[in-house]
């Protein structure tokens, strides 16, 4: 199938063209332009300012990736995805510092690099841990053990335990020129912005292909009606936890990610109400869809900071306003996440599925 | 010994506040079935208009006074403006719904009060501590649990012997056969929320009073959630026995077991505890037991 579009309704001959990634030649183009713009537009040509905030777009995006695939896909409700997060920036961080690395690995740069897939692994371990009481219980149960994840985890052992490592106090300080990937030291915007671009497209490609496969078709089937699935030969447990751990693992990658776009660790990089943002992000997004991931992040990097700049000229009848911006934003979120709720449950991802239907189907959509 | 038992009684003195705000949780649950994650803002949010409205001069009871009415009127209209119209959609959305309010709310008390912790000034309640036997308690505590006791007599009153406290058993009982009797659902509901409202607030109130008033008021609210786990989500006495549980757990925890785990063992105590809890009886103390297959 090589046609420019596809005509209206699904003409796949074979199962290999219905599973193709890239179905058309329009959307072959697209891809590659959208993945041009990813890797030498906006890096290149942005300023400095909005490849700041791109970052934080891919960061979020990594982060919501793992609660997309247990919320989304699997159907399980997580609340204290951050913990994860935050275990996997604290491995990578340590291995970084204090890992005593023979002297030809620090030499070829490779100790950053090997340190974001220890941390995937280990916070995908840690991420199972938590994920066990799901073979027993579901539904507000599990959010709750969830929760007690996050609390346990970050409040507790990170910020009592491994933050005093190395009796420094709260922080690890990360100066600049700390990390290396290879001969490249990541101490500006634009590295930091490739490091995220790669992992996050590499990240992306991943879990699109778990989906297609079968334990994708696992998780949705357990997602949708648990018992069927069961009844089908799924082993619910296993998949369940191998939901949990790819999650978790994702959720590393994503704060090994952090490590290189911050100064110093402190365990208030992520508390609970970064889980709570992170499946915000997915519901603005739209639940059960990758590219509403990619579409939440935008939505809710890019939306607070053009609120910021809407503040800014309200700011000089109400100082207070600049001043005590964050609170702002997180109330402006909280209403985000209710109106989406409340008026477009969907998300964004039916609305982008909606306008590329009404093209499709264009002029004869009856 | 006297050690422990100060500690016990400190612990089910706090664990008195606990239970009156995981009634309004529980309530909520029984009446509409929606889980609310925002019950630590609201606590949060009664501690600050109190605070408030006692710096403005009015004296601590009249104060929790207006507060409840604040409460009451807060509480129809985040149910009218929020919950009111997803009725019957997926957990997940409403949970989400009040855990957007939760990020609206807390976002709201600290841009208007600040993060600053604020006290009570001039004190509510006496500082020296009143000695029964060998045990000292302050009076805070004491005062505290007394009036949260209070409260919740007279919720649990109001439930038996009110005309709305029944149409509200009604409803939580049986939608449909509430409605069909000419009980109106969504007043209900709205009463629920407002009635949420007045627990949160009169304990964050309370809690106010014993360590002062910051964001950290909030997640003592969030103590809620292992205590009506721990006493059954739909249970009136599971959610008052819950929460006297959690402030002993808590307190005995501090005392105990912060010499092997020095740092934050109080804190996180209640949700270790929770987690292990759910493995072994999901449904609580006396919650209904749905059987599922998981």
């Amino acid at each position: 199938m090589s046609g420019v579009w596809l005509p209206c309704g699904d003409y796949h001959q074979t199962y290999s063209e219905d599973q193709g990634w890239w179905q058309t030649t329009f959307i072959k183009t697209k891809m590659i332009l959208l993945l041009a713009i990813m890797f030498l537009g906006i890096p290149l040509l942005a300023p400095e300012y909005w490849v700041g905030v791109a970052n934080m777009v891919g960061y979020t995006a990594m982060g919501a990736l793992g609660v997309q695939l247990l919320i989304g896909y699997t159907g399980l409700i997580t609340l204290g995805h951050a913990a994860f997060i935050a275990v996997g920036a604290y491995t990578s961080t340590l291995l970084v510092l204090r890992f005593p690395w023979p002297e030809f690995i620090v030499h070829w740069g490779l100790s950053y690099p090997i340190s974001i897939i220890v941390a995937g692994i280990f916070a995908g371990f840690w991420s199972v841990l938590f994920g066990l009481p799901s073979a027993k219980v579901k539904g507000f149960y599990l959010i709750l053990t969830t929760m007690a994840a996050q609390f346990i985890t970050v409040d507790f052992i990170l910020t009592q335990y491994v933050s005093r490592i190395g009796g420094r106090g709260q922080a690890f300080s990360l100066p600049p020129g700390t990390i290396h990937v290879g001969p490249w030291v990541i101490d500006s915007d634009r590295k930091i912005y490739y490091v995220m671009a790669v992992l996050l497209t590499l990240m992306v490609i991943v879990m699109a292909n778990l989906l297609r496969s079968k334990p994708g078709r696992a998780w949705v089937a357990i997602r949708d009606n648990d018992i069927a699935a069961e009844a089908l030969g799924i082993n619910i447990v296993w998949y369940k936890l191998l939901a949990f751990f790819v999650a978790g693992f994702f959720g590393g990658l994503a704060g090994a990610f952090w490590i290189s776009n911050t100064a110093a660790l402190s365990p208030e990089h992520f508390p609970w109400f970064w889980s709570l943002w992170l499946v915000g992000v997915i519901l603005i997004g739209g639940v059960g869809s990758i590219h509403g991931t990619i579409f939440g992040s935008l939505f809710m990097v890019v939306v607070m900071e053009l609120l910021q700049w809407a503040v800014i000229p309200l700011s000089e009848y109400y100082p207070k306003l600049l001043i005590d911006f964050a609170y702002i934003k997180d109330s402006a979120f909280g209403l985000a996440i209710c109106a989406f709720l409340i008026y477009e449950p969907n998300g964004l991802a039916y609305r982008w599925w909606q306008v590329k239907n009404y093209f499709n189907l264009w002029p004869f959509s009856y | 010994m006297e050690l422990f038992l100060m500690t016990l009684i400190t612990g089910i003195l706090v664990g008195g506040i606990y239970a009156l705000v995981a009634l309004g949780w529980v309530l909520i649950y029984k009446c509409s079935g929606v889980l609310n994650l925002a019950m630590g803002e609201l606590t949060l949010i009664g501690a600050y208009v109190t605070l408030t409205f006692y710096e403005m001069g009015i004296p601590f009871i009249l104060a929790v006074v207006c507060t409840l009415l604040v409460g009451v009127a807060l509480g129809f209209l985040t149910e009218r403006i929020f919950l009111d119209k997803l009725i019957g959609e997926p957990i997940l959305s409403v949970i989400m719904v009040t855990v957007g309010l939760s990020f609206f709310f807390k976002g709201m008390v600290e841009f208007f009060w600040g993060t600053d912790t604020r006290v009570f000034d001039p004190p509510v309640f006496a500082i020296t501590p009143i000695n029964i036997g060998y045990i000292k308690i302050s009076p805070v505590y004491l005062w505290s649990f007394v009036l949260a006791i209070v409260l919740l007599i007279i919720l649990v009153a109001f439930f038996k012997y009110t005309r709305w406290g029944l149409s509200m058993q009604a409803t939580a009982d049986d939608e449909t056969a509430a409605l069909s009797l000419g009980v109106s659902a969504r007043f209900v509901y709205a009463a629920a929320w407002a009635i949420a409202f007045m627990s949160a607030g009169v304990g964050g109130a309370l809690l106010g009073n014993i360590n002062g008033v910051n964001i950290s008021i909030g997640y003592l609210g969030l103590l809620v959630l292992p205590a009506v786990v721990l006493g059954g989500l739909n249970s009136v006495p599971g959610a008052i026995v819950g929460g006297i549980i959690i402030g002993i757990l808590q307190n005995l925890s501090g005392t105990y077991l912060d010499q092997f785990f020095p740092g934050g063992v109080k804190q996180i105590m209640p949700f270790a505890f929770m987690a292990v809890f759910l493995l072994f009886k999901p449904y609580g103390l006396w919650g209904w037991e749905r059987i599922e297959r998981v």
